[in-house]
């Protein structure tokens, strides 16, 4: 079983969008530097089917249920990463 | 008194025989044969089952209908579905015309539609467009929304009842880029426009359903209000048809379990009557496997739809997956039996007017039935649709199993039949699994319960080994997709493939689920004795099963087939009595 991360206690919505700039670098096998975080994640190369696995991907490290309609409402890393921030901290 | 009579009596099929007599014995097969072929509208049919409010188990008992259940309302589709498909077809639409409200509508605008429903008005949906069969993110009719009026223009092509609907729920662009977020679903009544905002479109000639009401509508600035007529939150309104989807699609798979008990029976009555060679065809041994094959996948569907229908109420959260794999599964399989059953009445089943060796106008009911069928497997999500949408699960399927997790409670609730259903939460219904799916987790700990009953009673060895070589499959399958994720509408073929596989594996699943959660309470029915039906039925699905058990199974299934197509009762796993009038 997979549990959640114990170290979300002083998280940051920086280090949120540093994790998803990680994540997505490795998917489209990028240099994380190239990873421009104001722009659409479709402009990323990031179809929904990436976006179901990125979802599995921030339950197992963040332990948290979200539904892929999070990157329709929030379609850019930044804007992502403060939505999972908020979760996170609430 | 017969052994089924004592055995547990299933509220959805108390139900069913209650429409039944309702309904009393279908009327002359000639005379829906003549309607059909001059593509004339079932008026008297639908109107018997207005007679019997059955409008009214689409609508949720909060607002004064009698949805409770989605099961009893499935299960009074199929015997609509069982008289004629046409029929069901024109009347269940208002189900599907409504369901979005259910899911996303506010409590004024269910009461309003429901209100609408039990006045009898024909309720549709209008998604389809002319130019994007199933593409409806890029659907072209569009709302331009100006204070509180929204002005709804262009066009809905392939709707069901669009031109004997009052109300339509309508799915329409709002920003002019589209996206996830770019769309919403409209109430469009036709009483409250002015003349000309919506023209129906002219009837649209079909190979079956003839007599139903396939056309389309053209909106022209049709003015609707931009909030009490918004079904849900801006900007939801794809997410709000994905979702509603699943409860249709799932119970599409009544009206494919209606036609198969339909065919069967007359299948099964031509075979009993013709003689060849000096003896009956049902009693030559290819004839009597070809129809017991069929009716052993006819249980499996029954068994699949039933563990599918039932999950709607006590694990909404996985519907993605089953009710694609049930929509699916259900009417290719039962295209698949029509079409087996159609060689076995030979040439009677290309005459329009014999039905075994009787001639007479419209008794010749078998090409309906398989016409009929046909659209089943195209609306609603066709067969490719379906598919795609599994395999862009695959991720999240293969993931959830990895993880491991703990049994469902949910799950043993839908399995067991004598188990009280919750009631529906649509708000729990998601766009994908995010656990993967609970009767596959389950498989393991299924076979291991079947071969702890195997060892007590060794009947049940055949079909605790064919479980066994079902589990072998299904993990042997989830370690196959669960390697590159694959993206929609670049499907490979063998992405298509993996999908098939995993509707199988689901459906054979659930259907060794349904058996376990019921073998105590069915003991003293034969098909559930011993495992037989379960044992023909994962045959089918082409799990390797032993001969002389298989035989063995297969004569059982035999019996209880004939017994139930001259007894006057459904052909089904569980009892439940017919009026309908086989002696035309
Ligand atoms: C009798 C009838 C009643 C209907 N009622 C309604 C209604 O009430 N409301 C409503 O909104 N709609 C309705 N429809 C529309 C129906 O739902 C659509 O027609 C259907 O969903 C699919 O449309 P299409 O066949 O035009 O498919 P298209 O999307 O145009 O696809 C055509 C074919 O392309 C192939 N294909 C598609 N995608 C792929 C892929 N990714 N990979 C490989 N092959 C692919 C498939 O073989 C498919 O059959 C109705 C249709 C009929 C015939």
């Amino acid at each position: 079983m997979n549990s959640p991360d114990s170290t979300t206690v002083d998280v940051t919505p920086a280090d949120v969008a540093a994790w998803l700039v990680e994540r997505i670098a490795e998917y489209r096998e990028a240099p994380a530097a190239e990873i421009d975080t104001t722009v659409p994640l479709a402009e990323l190369g990031l179809d929904s089917v990436y976006v179901l696995s990125l979802c599995g991907d921030v339950e197992d490290k963040w332990g948290l249920v979200v539904e892929p309609t999070v990157a329709w409402d929030h379609p850019t890393i930044d804007a992502l990463a403060v939505h999972l921030h908020g979760e996170i901290a609430s | 008194m017969t052994a089924t009579d004592t055995t547990f009596r299933h509220a959805p099929m108390v139900a069913l025989e209650q429409l039944e007599h309702h309904l009393g014995p279908a009327g002359p097969a000639a005379e829906r044969s003549a309607d059909d072929l001059a593509e004339e509208f079932p008026v008297a049919d639908v109107a018997a089952l207005d007679a019997c409010d059955l409008a009214l188990h689409y609508v949720p008992e909060e607002y004064g209908g009698r949805l409770r259940d989605f099961e009893r309302s499935a299960a009074l589709i199929r015997a609509v579905a069982g008289r004629d498909l046409t029929v069901a077809i024109a009347h269940g639409k208002t189900f599907l015309g409504c369901v979005c409200v259910w899911v996303a509508g506010s409590a004024e605008q269910a009461r309003r539609v429901a209100a609408l429903v039990a006045a009898k008005v024909p309720v549709s949906w209008g998604l389809t467009e002319r130019e994007h069969g199933s593409d409806l993110v890029n659907g072209e009719l569009t709302a331009v929304v100006d204070g509180d009026v929204v002005r709804l223009t262009g066009e809905k092509y392939l709707i069901n009842n669009a031109t004997r609907g009052g109300l339509v729920t309508v799915l329409a662009r709002v920003t002019p880029e589209g996206g996830p977020r770019g769309f919403d679903v409209y109430l469009v009544q036709r009483d409250r426009l002015p003349g000309g905002a919506y023209e129906p479109l002219p009837k649209v000639p079909t190979v079956g359903i003839r007599g139903a009401d396939i056309s389309g509508f053209a909106l022209r600035e049709a003015e609707v209000h931009a909030v009490d007529d918004r079904v849900g939150e801006p900007g939801t309104g794809l997410e709000t048809v994905v979702r509603s989807l699943q409860l249709t699609r799932t119970l599409c798979s009544s009206l494919s379990l209606g036609a198969a008990d339909h065919g069967l029976v007359e299948a099964v009555r031509f075979a009993s009557g013709r003689e060849l060679y000096g003896k009956v065809l049902a009693d030559l041994p290819a004839a009597a496997r070809t129809l017991t094959e069929c009716y052993a996948d006819h249980l499996l569907n029954e068994a699949f739809a039933t563990v599918a229908t039932r999950l709607i109420h006590t694990v909404p959260g996985e519907l993605a997956t089953v009710s694609a794999a049930v929509k699916y599964l259900v009417p290719v399989r039962t295209e698949g039996l029509l079409a087996r059953l159609r060689g076995l009445l030979g040439a009677r089943a290309w005459l329009l007017d014999v039905r075994g060796d009787e001639v007479a106008q419209g008794v010749g009911e078998f090409q309906k039935v398989e016409r009929d069928h046909r659209i089943v497997s195209l609306f609603d999500g066709n067969t490719v649709v379906n598919l795609s949408s599994l395999v862009s699960q695959f991720p999240m399927v293969a993931r959830g199993h990895r993880a491991g997790r703990e049994p469902e409670p949910g799950l043993a609730v839908a399995a067991d039949l004598t188990a009280e259903l919750p009631p529906a939460d649509f708000a729990a219904l998601r766009l994908v699994p995010m656990k993967g799916v609970s009767v596959l987790h389950n498989l393991a700990p299924a076979a291991a319960e079947l071969a702890r009953l195997a060892a007590r009673d060794p009947d049940l060895t055949p079909v605790a080994g064919v479980v066994d070589a079902l589990l072998a499959g299904t993990r042997e399958l989830l370690g196959e997709i669960a390697v590159q994720p694959i993206v929609p509408p670049d499907v490979p073929p063998y992405a298509f493939a993996l999908a098939r596989r995993l509707a199988t594996m689901i459906a054979g699943a659930s259907a060794v689920a349904l058996w376990l959660g019921n073998q105590q309470a069915m003991s003293a029915d034969p098909l559930w004795r011993k495992g037989h039906w379960l044992l023909a039925a994962l045959a089918r699905l082409g799990v390797p099963a032993d001969d002389t058990a298989l035989d063995a199974s297969h004569a059982v299934l035999g019996t209880v087939l004939r017994d139930q197509v001259f007894g006057s009762r459904l052909t089904s796993l569980l009892h439940a009595r017919l009026v309908r009038e086989r002696t035309a």
